[in-house]
């Protein structure tokens, strides 16, 4: 079933008739195969349900211990910033702040967009404003919203760490690993029928392959 | 200006190639200079990021020596190829296989944020290992030369139109 939205490919700027979709259905680029839209196998909520449980697991993961590490009964427990603060205090402001945003800052941005993008079409809320600047944002930090790269690299110290030191691994990263992952969810069960960031009808369109 | 225009104002394929000369200029102190110093029990090593790949595999950890590899060599020297493919391929108009070009880049937008691996790698290192006398790791000028050049590959990546790659491109509003 089409709908009145219109939905431009991020990639080649072929323009459609956003689609319905049902769950598990994407939404493909009839000219360039891009994947423009899927249907969440979780339903609508699940964009903004993800991005809530995100921007609620990043608390926990900012102030709980990420790892600990032990030597000869030194012990030093790290949180998802000392490495950023590691940085700074030797003099590398920029790498630490390039950290402190791909790492933290963006993905909680990110977060928040997705939920504010979401919310007013699933919890009831008339949408007042228009919110093709905060859609476009969002397109853009995807980019640089990288918790899951994070996830990687501490994954890699872990086990480079492990003839060095004793490594324990503390409930932060779990919950930094469960913010990463719901932004993941977050970002691709992006819900264009009740968030129409761009509510401009194309009737000419031709509708994306569903 | 409001970010639509801003975004389209960055948008340009001469932007795209200043940033990713730029960036490959970046990648080889990146590559040459040391990222990490490592001090254990009196033992010394300071490592660029192909040596210190190259130790991991030393020490048997393959899976995550072939990860810093592809992650911090690789994609990099990929990514800076295959813009310049498709920045010498969309000069002067439309190229005759649009679909196939338009799935390279969304491959190179793709595969561009694991790069980032070495730069979180080493805060990380930073921060966890600080045991005074017996094991401290220290970063080196490298990281910073490193993380310019994946910002600037990123950056590049960004400002490369994939639009540019089709015939009514020019018809399409921004």
């Amino acid at each position: 079933m089409a709908t009145n939205f219109r939905l431009t490919c991020y990639l080649c700027g072929h323009e459609h008739r956003a689609v319905r979709l049902s769950p598990g259905q994407k939404a493909v680029c009839v000219r360039c195969d891009a994947v423009l839209a899927k249907g969440s196998r979780l339903g609508p909520d699940t964009a903004l349900a993800f991005s809530l449980t995100g921007l609620i697991l990043s608390v926990p993961a900012i102030f709980l211990p990420f790892i600990a590490a032990g030597k000869l009964g030194d012990l030093r427990i790290s949180r998802v910033l000392t490495g950023v603060g590691g940085f700074w205090d030797r003099g590398l402001a920029g790498t630490g702040t390039l950290v402190l945003l791909c790492g933290c800052v963006l993905p909680l941005a990110l977060l928040a967009s997705l939920a504010v993008l979401h919310a007013p079409a699933r919890l009831g809320f008339r949408q007042r404003t228009d919110f093709g600047s905060l859609y476009r944002a969002a397109r853009i930090l995807e980019h640089w919203a990288i918790p899951e790269v994070q996830v990687l690299a501490v994954l890699v110290a872990l086990m480079k760490l492990g003839s060095l030191v004793d490594v324990t691994i503390g409930p932060g990263f779990w919950c930094y690993c469960g913010m990463a992952v719901s932004l993941l969810v977050a970002e691709h069960s992006f819900d264009f029928d009740t968030t129409s960031p761009f509510p401009a009808a194309a009737e000419n369109a031709p509708e994306a392959a569903p | 200006m409001n970010l639509a225009s801003m975004r389209t104002r960055f948008r340009s394929n001469t932007h795209a190639a200043a940033l990713a000369l730029a960036a490959a200029a970046m990648l080889v102190p990146a590559q040459l200079l040391p990222v990490l110093s490592t001090e254990s029990s009196g033992r010394n090593r300071t490592d660029t990021i192909f040596s210190g790949a190259k130790e991991l595999w030393h020490q048997g950890l393959w899976a995550i020596a072939i990860i810093v590899f592809v992650a911090s060599i690789l994609i990099p020297v990929l990514k800076l190829a295959g813009l310049a493919w498709l920045l010498f391929k969309a000069r002067g108009g439309a190229p005759a296989n649009p679909r196939r070009l338009t799935r390279i880049y969304a491959a190179l937008d793709f595969i561009g944020r694991w790069s980032m691996l070495d730069v979180f790698l080493a805060a990380f290192l930073t921060g966890l290992v600080q045991f005074g006398e017996l094991s401290t790791v220290e970063p080196r000028g490298g990281i910073v030369a490193f993380a310019a050049a994946v910002v600037l590959t990123i950056m590049a990546t960004q400002a490369f139109d994939p639009r540019v790659l089709w015939r009514d491109s020019a018809s399409l509003p921004s």
